[in-house]
């Protein structure tokens, strides 16, 4: 069964491929009328998750799919709760919890331009458990003899408490 | 006052002396045999090779026996202990543990707790540096064959062993271990570690606790490629490892050579390209007596070694080669076989109940519920 990430990458490379053919078939003040029924339509479609994104915090990437969900491309390595689940955001911890300024590191593909991004998994310390949306994706995941890459760890480091909360996935750049 | 009400009235209090007169009748008095009974506290009766330890999420230890589904106790440990070091002939359980002051904040306090092991109550405390590596790994604490001094692994992330001297209940030293992480006990008061560059190192402590001698193996696995899995199983001659991809590496010490077996494989071709691979918490156990490996296995394929397995597969490890498969109903993240030849398998199922199977039928034999909120990493009492 494919990811919600993957089915709306494939929703939006048919966009893009209709798109460029529709582009390439008419002339631009037609292109826009049709591209304008398009739209209309896509108005009365149901909101889909990336509108959560859109209005969020900056984020450095186009991407595409549900922030909630274990399967959303940013967290291939990501083996904890998510803090989007708990009142935090991709790459914001929730209210009152502490980031800790290390981390683990993974490269997750953004299935929206096919390109491999270091993503930093940092853990939100300093309160309770968040007991939300547990992930147990471990993609290049090593084990505690390399912790770098290693996600089976709890890396409250260099935090106040490490009482652990729940990780963001932040996107440090191409891999 | 109406008729009515007047004839109720006589009726309520005539019932009332009967009971009065019943209740009397059967209310303890003065001079009958029937003593009260006293409040009490039970002790911990001996632990058997079926008794286990669940841990509830990360916190709690439930002590169940495996061969009656009863509970018996609980050991409250910190949330951030690793595993509990259980001690037969002391009659002790070891715990490394880490407090704050606020609950999850305040000052941070890190101690190894001596708890009783028939009351189950802590009888001494010896703080250690505040680095204790949390996570239930069964490898982060070891008791030495000396049954004197106990590891206990560290990392902020930097990564080193805390050594305890439990005769003179003190803290002896910080070993640094760049690069190299657990505490896996072996012959002669040393420990081995598992390291970075593909190798196994060996720390040997003397008799006052502090490093003797240290010393590394040769690499035998490629960590990009294929590496093998921070958990272990521990048979008559030392450990069992296994890699991401089932390879299996018998593990053994004599003096300060450590000698690795050639890999075996958990996997043919087939299988692999099924996507079948190892993988869950603690996923496998061994029975020295059945000569049995247990792996819970899952399809997921590729990197899942983090997701619960869909069967258990049993291996004869003498002969190399898979003899049963076992499918779950449940699927299980957790495995332990107790040591009697009556062996049974527990598995932590994702349904929070954990699920006991006799070896010898691989039939499920009962289901034990209620384990705390979520259950998961199990361990046992006397092994």
């Amino acid at each position: 069964m494919k990811s919600t990430a993957e089915i709306l990458a494939r929703i939006d490379q048919l966009t893009q491929n209709t798109s460029r053919s529709l582009a390439q078939l008419s002339s631009r003040r037609s292109f826009i009328g049709k591209i304008g029924s398009v739209l209309v339509g896509a108005s009365l479609l149901p909101l889909l998750p990336v509108a959560r994104a859109a209005t969020g915090e900056a984020r450095g990437v186009n991407e595409l799919g549900d922030d909630q969900s274990c399967e959303y491309w940013r967290y291939c390595a990501l083996g904890g709760t998510l803090c989007t689940c708990c009142g935090g955001s991709v790459n914001q911890c929730p209210p009152g919890a502490e980031p800790s300024p290390i981390s683990w590191v993974g490269t997750c593909r953004n299935p929206v331009d096919g390109k491999d991004y270091l993503i930093s998994y940092n853990d939100c310390c300093g309160k309770a458990v968040c007991a939300c949306c547990f992930c147990h994706n471990a993609e290049r995941d090593l084990p505690v003899y390399s912790p770098a890459k290693a996600n089976d760890i709890l890396w409250c480091f260099g935090t106040e408490s490490q009482a652990y909360h729940c990780t963001v996935a932040v996107v440090m750049g191409e891999a | 006052m109406n008729g009515f009400m007047f004839r109720n009235l006589r009726q309520i209090r005539a019932h009332m002396a009967g009971l009065a007169l019943l209740t009397a009748t059967f209310l303890p008095t003065e001079g009958l045999a029937l003593e009260p009974e006293q409040i009490g506290v039970k002790t911990l009766p001996n632990p058997t090779e079926t008794w286990l330890m669940a841990r509830d999420g990360l916190g709690t230890l439930y002590i169940f026996d495996s061969a009656t589904g009863d509970m018996h106790g609980l050991l409250g440990i910190s949330q951030f202990t690793p595993a509990v070091q259980p001690n037969l002939q002391a009659n002790e359980f070891y715990a490394a543990e880490s407090y704050y002051s606020r609950n999850t904040r305040g000052e941070r306090t890190d101690v190894l707790t001596i708890y009783d092991m028939p009351t189950l109550n802590p009888k001494a405390e010896i703080k250690i540096p505040n680095k204790i590596a949390a996570l239930p790994f069964r490898r982060y604490i070891a008791l030495l064959d000396d049954q004197r001094f106990l590891a206990i692994f560290n990392l902020t992330p930097a990564q080193s062993v805390s050594v305890v001297d439990l005769q003179n209940q003190s803290f002896v030293t910080e070993l640094s271990t760049p690069g190299c992480a657990l505490t896996i006990p072996t012959v002669d008061r040393a420990f081995l570690q598992l390291c970075g560059d593909g190798k196994i190192q060996l720390i040997r402590l003397g008799t006052d606790g502090n490093e003797q001698a240290r010393v590394r193996s040769r690499a035998f696995f490629d960590i990009p490629k294929d590496p093998v899995f921070d958990k272990t199983a521990r048979t008559a001659e030392g450990w069992l490892l296994l890699s991401y991809e089932g390879q299996v590496f018998d593990v053994s010490v004599e003096d300060e050579k450590i000698d690795i077996s050639d890999a075996w494989q958990l996997l043919d071709d087939d299988q692999r390209a099924e996507n079948w691979r190892p993988g869950g918490g603690q996923f496998f156990t061994y029975h020295e007596g059945l000569d049995l490996l247990f792996v819970l296995m899952n399809n997921v394929g590729g990197y899942s070694h983090d997701h619960a397995g869909n069967e258990v597969w049993v291996y004869d490890r003498s002969a190399k080669r898979l003899v049963s498969r076992l499918p779950l109903p449940q699927k299980g993240t957790n495995v332990f076989v107790s040591r009697n030849d009556d062996a049974l398998l527990t598995v932590t199922g994702t349904d929070r109940q954990l699920h006991v199977y006799d070896v010898k039928t691989m039939k499920l034999v009962r289901t034990i519920g209620e384990v705390g909120v979520s259950p998961g990493y199990l361990q046992g009492v006397t092994h």
